[in-house]
C-alpha cells in the first residue's frame, strides 16, 4: 500500500510525533507521577533540578516537583484545547454553513453576530468572558471556544459560497435534491480541507489562550497544576529560579508546535496549489 | 496610477501614527536632560488612584501623600506618635484636645498654615457628603473651636483613647480651603505643606515631586527630587535597584526579598510590619457557628510553617494584636489555643459531631492580599484533623465582592492593623464593626471593647486589652497568622532612609543618594 | 470610492451601538464592583456616607436609566470619568491610544521584515533543508507564548540600559533613539509569532505566482532571475500578505495587553485589563468603542490597499 499522503509530509509527520509523545505522557499520568503533584515540601523549596534529589526538573516555590505537574498539566491541556475547539467549530460551522448556503439577510444576521464577537482581540474577548462567568476551567472551554466561533464561520462560510455556484451543485439541484441533502451530501464534504487546517491551528492556539488566561490569573486556578499558572507564579522567581517558568513554557511551546507542524503539513497536502512548483 | 494611490494611502498611515504620537507627547514625560544626582527615583508597583487625602483609601495613594501632605501628628521609627504640624498638645480631660499649631509653616500655594485650615480639613473629613473614609476614626468629634490662629480645641462626645494615633493618619492631612474650592476636589492637585510638591503626573508611567524650599523641618528634604515609577513586575523592581535605574522600592514578594537579602549589590530593609494575615471564619454560617470547630481548626493551624512557606519566614507570628506593637502585644503561643495540637483538635471536632471532619471552602484570590499561598498551605494543614479544604480561588474583584456580600464559609485575609488597639479591633470585631465581615457577636467582647476605647489611664487600658486577647483566641472568630514584615530594597547609595513599620515613606524625607 | 468609503463608515454605527448594549449590560454582570473595591475590606462607612458614594460611583439608578444617561452624554462628547481615579475617561484613552499602536505597527514591522524574505527564500527552495528549517522556526516563533518570552527577555535585559521601558517611557516624537530602543523588544515578544504566519502566507504566495505562465515567460525571455522574483512574482504575491495582515490586526492588538503588562508600557492594553479588574465601567465601555471602530476602520483600510494594490478587485458592494 502506498504511504498516506499525510505520512510523507515530512513536517506533518514531526507534529505528529510530538502530539502522539504529550498524549503518551497525559496517558501515563493518570497511573503513575514521579511525586504528587500537590505535595507541598518545606525542605524543598526551590531546588534547582538534580538527579540526585529526584527532582528532574527542579521544584518550586512550594518544593512540589515540577515535573509532575507538568506531567499532570498535559492532560488539562489537552481536554481545555479539544473541548473549546470543538464547541467553536460545532457552533461557528453551523452558522457559517447555513449563513452562505441561505444567504440573503439570514447571512447578513449571522455574520453580524460574527463580525461583533470578532471585533474583540481574542483574549480580551476571553478575559472578559471568564470575568463574567468566573474562574473555573469549564469556564475557560467557553471563553475560548466562544472566541474561536467567528474564525470557523468565516471559513465555512466562504467554502460554502465558493462551491454554491459550482455545476455540479445546480445538477443535483435541477435533479430534484432537496436543500438539506445537497447541504450534507454534496457540500459539507467538500469544504473540509480548510476546516481541518483550521481546527489544528485552533487546538494550539487554544493552549496559548489558556496559557495566557492563567498567566492572568483567570484560567485554570492552583493548587491544580496548569502550564500556565504555573508560568504565572513562577513570574516572580524566575529570574533567580530560572528553571520553574523554562520547563513549562517549554512544554507548551513544544505542543502548540507539534499542532503547528500537523496543522502546516495539512495545509501543504490539503491545498493542490502548493504541490512541488520546481 | 494605483501604485501612487498604495503609496499615498502608506505614507497617510505612517503619518497618522506619528500624529497620535506627538498627541501622546504633549502630556508625555519631558525626558530629564541631565539627570540631577539629588533626584531619588522610587520604584512602586501600583500606581497612585488619586491624591485626596480625604478621599483616597488605595495603599498606592498613601505613600505618595506620605510626602506631600503633613497632619497634626505623624509616627515616627519607633511607631510612636510625635508632633508634625502640632507642635505640643495638652489633654485636660478625657473628652478634650487642644493643639498649639507650628508658626510659619507654608502651604505649596505660598499661604501660611493656620488653626483655620485644621478646622477645615477635619470638619471636611467628618462631612458625610466627603464621604471620607477617615470619618470614622475620628468620628467622636463633636465640636471644633479655632481659639487662635495657631491654637485648635477638639471636644469630644464620648471618649475615644485612640484619637492621637487616627490624627496620624493620611486620610486626616491639612488641606487648604481655597484649593479645594477651586478644583472641586484634590485627586489631581497636590496643595499640602508636605516636604515636596507636585511637578507633574504621568498616569501609570510617574510621577515627579520637587522640593518643597518652604519646608517646615530645618534642612529637610535632603532630596530635590523625588521620582515615582510605576513597575507593576515586583521581580522588575528588584532589577531595577540592581541595575541603579531605581534606588528605593517597596517589594511585598517573599522570594524576590530571599533572593535580595543575597545580593551585595542592594540593601534589603524589613522590619515586622502592621498587617495580619488571618484566616477568617464566617460565625453565622454552619459549621463555623460552633465554637469547638473554630477552636479545632486554630488547635491545627501551624503560624510558624505558614509564614515560613507562605512568606518564606519573613515575618513574625502573632496574636489579635499585630506583634510589633510591642507595648500591647501578648505573642500566640502565650494565648488560648496558641500551640499546634492535633489529637485536641480531633476530639474538639468530634464532640461537635464531625469525627470524620467535613469538607468546606477556603475563598482567596491570587494577589498579595488575597493570600493563595496561605490558603494553600491551610489545604494542607488541614488534613492532619480530617478537614478537607477546596479553595474557592477568585479574581479580586470578585473575592471583594464575597467579602461584602459575606458569601464565604472561611477565607485568608490580609487585615491593616494599627500600633494602636482600638482602631483596628473595634472596627473588626465589635458586632457594630463596619468591618466585621466575621459577623462576631459576642456580648464580651463587645464590653471589653468599648471599655478600651474609653479608659485613659495606661495600666487599665493595658489590662482591659490583655483580656481582648484571650478572649479573642479562646472564641476564636478568626484565626490571627502572622505579620508579614515591611521590606524595601535600596541600592547601597541611598543613605538615610528608616522605615516606620505601617509602610509609610515618610522618611524618604531624609534620603539621599550619595554617590 | 468614495462612496464606498462613506458607505464602510456609516457601517461603523450599527456595530457601535451594539458593542455598546453588550458591554454596558455585560460588564455589570461580572461579580464585584468599583465601588466595592474602593471600600476594600478597612474602610468603615456610615448609611449617609453610603448614600453620597453610591451617588458618586453611579449605582443609585436602575441600569437601563444609566444606559440611556451614558448615550446621552456620548453624544454630547462626555465619556464621563473614571470611576477609581475621577479623570476624564477620552483623554486618558487617546494618550494611551498611540503608545498601543506604534507597539502594534513595530510588531507588524518587524513581523513582515523577518517573514517575507525568509517566506520569498522557502518558497525558490522548496522541499529543501533551508527551507523545512526556516518554516520550522516560524511555527516555533508561533508557538511561543508571547508573556513567556517577554518575561525572559525582561530577565535577560534587564541589566542594560534603555531596552526595557520599565516606567520610562519617553515618545517617538521627543527622542527618537530612545523610544525605538525601547519599543524593539516588546514588538520582538509580539512580532515574532506572526513574522511565522507572514512567512508561510508569502511562501504560499509566491509558490503559487511562480508556476504562473506570465512568471515562465519573463525567464524564458531572458530576464534575470533576481529581478524576475523581486519586480513580478513578489509583487503579485504580497496582496494576501496584506489581507491577512489587516485580518490579523486584532491578534497583534491583543498580544499588546499582555506585552504591556509585562514590559511597563503605559498602552491601552493594559488600560483595559485594570479598568476590567477595577470594575471601572465608564473606562471599559470607552476602550470596547475605540476598540470597535479601530477595527472597522483597518479592516477599511486593508480593503483600501487589496483593492488599490490589484487591479483586478473593483469595490462594488460585496456580498461578504
Amino acid at each position: 500500500m502506498k504511504t498516506p499522503r499525510l505520512l510523507r509530509n515530512k513536517i506533518a509527520v514531526a507534529g505528529l510525533v510530538l502530539i502522539v509523545l504529550y498524549l503518551l505522557i497525559s496517558v501515563v499520568s493518570l497511573f503513575w507521577l514521579p511525586f504528587d503533584p500537590l505535595n507541598m515540601d518545606a525542605e524543598q523549596i526551590l531546588q534547582p533540578p538534580s538527579f540526585v534529589t529526584g527532582h528532574l526538573f527542579g521544584t518550586d516555590e512550594f518544593g512540589r516537583d515540577i515535573l509532575s505537574r507538568i506531567m499532570k498539566g498535559t492532560s488539562v491541556s489537552f481536554i481545555i484545547s479539544v473541548s473549546a475547539t470543538a464547541l467553536g467549530a460545532l457552533i461557528g460551522i453551523f452558522m457559517g454553513v447555513w449563513a452562505g448556503y441561505l444567504g440573503g439577510k439570514a447571512d447578513n444576521i449571522i455574520m453580524r453576530i460574527a463580525d461583533i464577537l470578532f471585533s474583540f482581540p481574542s483574549l480580551l474577548l476571553a478575559i472578559f468572558i471568564m470575568a463574567i462567568l468566573g474562574e473555573h476551567t469549564y469556564n475557560v472551554v467557553l471563553a475560548i471556544g466562544i472566541v474561536y466561533i467567528p474564525q470557523f464561520a468565516r471559513i465555512s462560510r466562504g467554502s460554502i459560497i465558493a462551491l454554491k455556484g459550482n455545476e455540479f451543485i445546480r445538477a443535483a439541484k435541477s435533479n430534484g435534491a432537496g436543500r438539506t441533502y445537497i447541504l450534507i451530501h454534496h457540500l459539507l464534504p467538500n469544504i473540509t480541507a480548510p476546516l481541518i487546517v483550521q481546527i489544528s491551528l485552533s487546538l494550539s492556539t487554544a493552549i496559548l489562550l489558556e496559557s495566557a488566561l492563567s498567566f492572568l490569573g483567570l484560567g485554570v486556578q492552583p493548587p491544580n497544576p496548569s502550564w500556565g499558572n504555573m508560568l504565572s507564579s513562577a513570574r516572580k522567581v524566575m529570574m533567580f529560579a530560572p528553571w520553574t517558568a523554562v520547563y513549562p513554557g517549554l512544554a507548551i511551546v513544544l505542543l502548540v508546535l507539534g499542532f503547528n507542524l500537523l496543522g502546516d503539513g495539512l495545509r501543504d497536502i490539503l491545498d493542490p496549489r502548493l504541490r512541488n512548483v520546481r | 496610477m494605483k501604485k501612487r494611490n498604495l503609496f499615498v494611502l502608506c505614507t497617510v498611515l505612517v503619518v497618522l501614527v506619528a500624529v497620535s504620537s506627538a498627541f501622546a507627547a504633549g502630556v508625555a514625560e519631558q525626558a530629564p536632560a541631565a539627570q540631577k544626582s539629588q533626584t531619588l527615583t522610587i520604584g512602586v508597583s501600583q500606581e497612585a488612584v488619586g491624591l485626596d487625602p480625604h478621599i483616597v483609601t488605595a495603599f498606592s495613594s498613601m505613600r505618595r501623600l506620605d510626602l506631600l501632605y503633613n497632619r497634626l501628628v505623624r509616627l515616627d521609627e519607633n511607631m510612636q506618635v510625635v508632633p508634625d504640624l502640632a507642635e505640643s498638645w495638652e489633654i485636660p480631660n478625657n473628652l478634650t484636645y487642644i493643639f498649639h499649631l507650628r508658626k510659619g509653616v507654608k502651604f505649596h500655594n505660598g499661604r501660611e498654615m493656620t488653626a483655620d485650615d485644621v478646622k477645615y480639613s477635619l470638619e471636611r473629613v467628618l462631612d458625610p457628603a466627603t464621604a471620607s473614609p477617615g470619618r470614622s476614626y475620628i468620628s467622636t468629634i463633636s465640636k471644633i473651636e479655632v481659639v487662635d490662629a495657631y491654637t485648635v480645641k477638639l471636644t469630644l462626645s464620648s471618649p475615644l483613647a485612640s484619637l492621637l494615633d487616627a490624627l496620624t493618619s493620611n486620610n486626616i492631612s491639612i488641606v487648604p480651603r481655597e484649593a479645594v474650592q477651586e478644583h472641586g476636589n484634590l485627586q489631581r492637585v497636590a496643595v499640602g505643606t508636605g516636604p515636596y510638591m507636585l511637578k507633574e503626573w504621568v498616569v501609570d508611567n510617574s510621577m515627579t515631586l520637587v522640593k518643597n524650599p518652604n519646608y517646615f523641618e530645618a534642612g529637610l528634604p535632603k532630596s530635590d527630587q523625588v521620582i515615582f515609577r510605576v513597575i507593576p513586575e515586583e521581580a522588575s523592581l528588584y532589577a531595577g535597584v540592581r541595575s541603579g535605574n531605581l534606588d528605593l522600592a517597596t517589594i511585598n514578594d517573599g522570594a524576590t526579598i530571599r533572593q535580595a537579602k543575597a545580593d551585595k549589590n542592594v540593601v534589603v530593609m524589613s522590619k515586622p510590619g502592621m498587617n495580619v494575615r488571618v484566616f477568617s471564619f464566617n460565625n453565622q454560617k454552619k459549621p463555623f457557628d460552633d465554637i469547638r470547630v473554630r477552636q479545632a481548626v486554630a488547635l491545627a493551624l501551624n503560624r510558624s510553617e505558614i509564614l515560613t512557606m507562605a512568606e518564606y519566614g519573613m515575618g513574625a507570628t502573632t496574636g489579635p494584636i499585630p506583634i510589633s506593637a510591642k507595648v500591647w502585644a501578648i505573642p500566640p503561643d502565650q494565648l488560648p489555643l496558641g500551640k499546634t495540637d492535633y489529637a485536641k483538635a480531633k476530639q474538639l471536632l468530634a464532640d461537635a459531631g464531625y469525627p470524620n471532619g467535613f469538607a468546606f471552602d477556603i475563598v482567596c484570590s491570587s494577589t498579595y492580599e488575597g493570600g493563595l499561598a496561605v490558603a494553600q498551605v491551610i489545604q494542607n494543614q488541614l488534613k492532619n484533623i480530617g478537614l478537607t479544604a477546596n479553595l474557592d480561588v477568585v479574581e479580586w474583584g470578585n473575592y471583594i465582592d464575597r467579602w461584602a456580600k459575606r458569601d464565604f464559609a472561611t477565607m485568608v485575609e490580609l487585615r491593616g492593623g494599627s500600633s494602636e488597639p482600638d482602631r483596628f479591633l473595634y472596627r473588626s470585631l465589635h458586632s457594630t464593626g463596619g468591618v466585621n465581615n466575621f459577623m462576631f457577636k459576642d456580648a464580651e467582647t463587645d464590653a471589653l471593647l468599648e471599655l478600651g476605647r474609653e479608659q485613659t489611664d495606661p495600666a487599665q487600658r493595658k489590662a482591659t486589652y490583655d483580656k481582648v486577647q484571650v478572649v479573642l483566641s479562646e472564641k476564636a472568630p478568626l484565626v490571627f497568622l502572622y505579620s508579614p514584615n515591611e521590606n524595601q530594597v535600596t541600592s547601597p547609595y541611598v543613605e538615610g532612609f528608616k522605615q516606620i513599620g505601617n509602610g509609610s515613606l515618610y522618611y524618604v524625607t531624609h534620603a539621599q543618594v550619595i554617590k | 470610492m468614495g462612496k464606498y468609503i462613506i458607505k464602510r463608515l456609516l457601517s461603523l454605527v450599527p456595530v457601535l451601538i451594539g458593542v455598546s448594549l453588550i458591554v454596558f449590560f455585560l460588564v455589570r454582570m461580572i461579580p464585584g464592583s468599583a465601588l466595592q473595591m474602593y471600600m476594600g475590606t478597612q474602610v468603615e462607612a456610615t448609611p449617609e456616607q453610603m448614600e453620597e458614594l453610591k451617588r458618586l460611583f453611579g449605582e443609585d439608578k436602575p441600569i437601563p436609566v444609566l444606559y440611556i444617561e451614558w448615550v446621552g452624554d456620548l453624544l454630547k462628547g462626555d465619556f464621563g470619568y473614571s470611576l477609581r481615579t475621577g479623570r476624564p475617561v477620552l483623554p486618558d484613552i487617546l494618550n494611551r491610544l498611540p503608545i498601543s499602536l506604534e507597539l502594534t505597527l513595530y510588531s507588524l514591522i518587524l513581523a513582515l521584515l523577518i517573514g517575507i524574505p525568509l517566506g520569498v527564500l522557502s518558497s525558490l527552495r522548496q522541499n529543501t533543508f533551508g527551507d523545512f528549517f526556516n518554516r520550522v522556526v516560524g511555527l516555533i516563533g508561533l508557538s511561543l507564548p508571547q508573556f513567556w518570552l517577554a518575561a525572559l527577555m525582561v530577565i535577560a535585559f534587564s541589566n542594560s540600559q534603555g531596552w526595557i521601558p520599565m516606567g520610562n517611557y519617553v515618545s517617538l516624537l521627543e527622542n527618537p533613539l530612545k523610544n525605538l530602543k525601547m519599543f524593539f523588544l516588546p514588538s520582538l515578544a509580539i512580532g515574532f509569532g506572526f513574522a511565522a504566519v507572514v512567512m508561510r502566507y508569502t511562501r504560499n504566495s509566491m509558490l503559487e505566482v511562480l508556476q504562473m505562465d506570465y512568471v515562465r515567460t519573463a525567464r524564458a525571455k531572458g530576464l534575470p532571475y533576481r529581478k524576475v522574483i523581486i519586480v513580478h512574482a513578489l509583487k503579485n504575491a504580497i496582496l494576501p500578505v496584506i489581507t491577512v495582515t489587516g485580518f490579523n490586526a486584532g491578534y497583534l492588538l491583543g498580544g499588546s495587553i499582555v506585552i504591556e503588562e509585562v514590559f511597563a508600557l503605559p498602552g491601552m492594553g493594559r488600560l483595559a485589563l485594570y479598568a476590567i479588574n477595577q470594575r471601572d465601567y465608564p473606562v471599559i465601555q470607552a476602550i470596547v468603542l475605540v476598540i470597535a471602530t479601530l477595527f472597522v476602520l483597518v479592516n477599511l483600510i486593508t480593503d483600501l490597499v487589496y483593492a488599490l494594490a490589484d487591479p483586478r478587485i473593483r469595490l462594488v458592494d460585496e456580498k461578504r
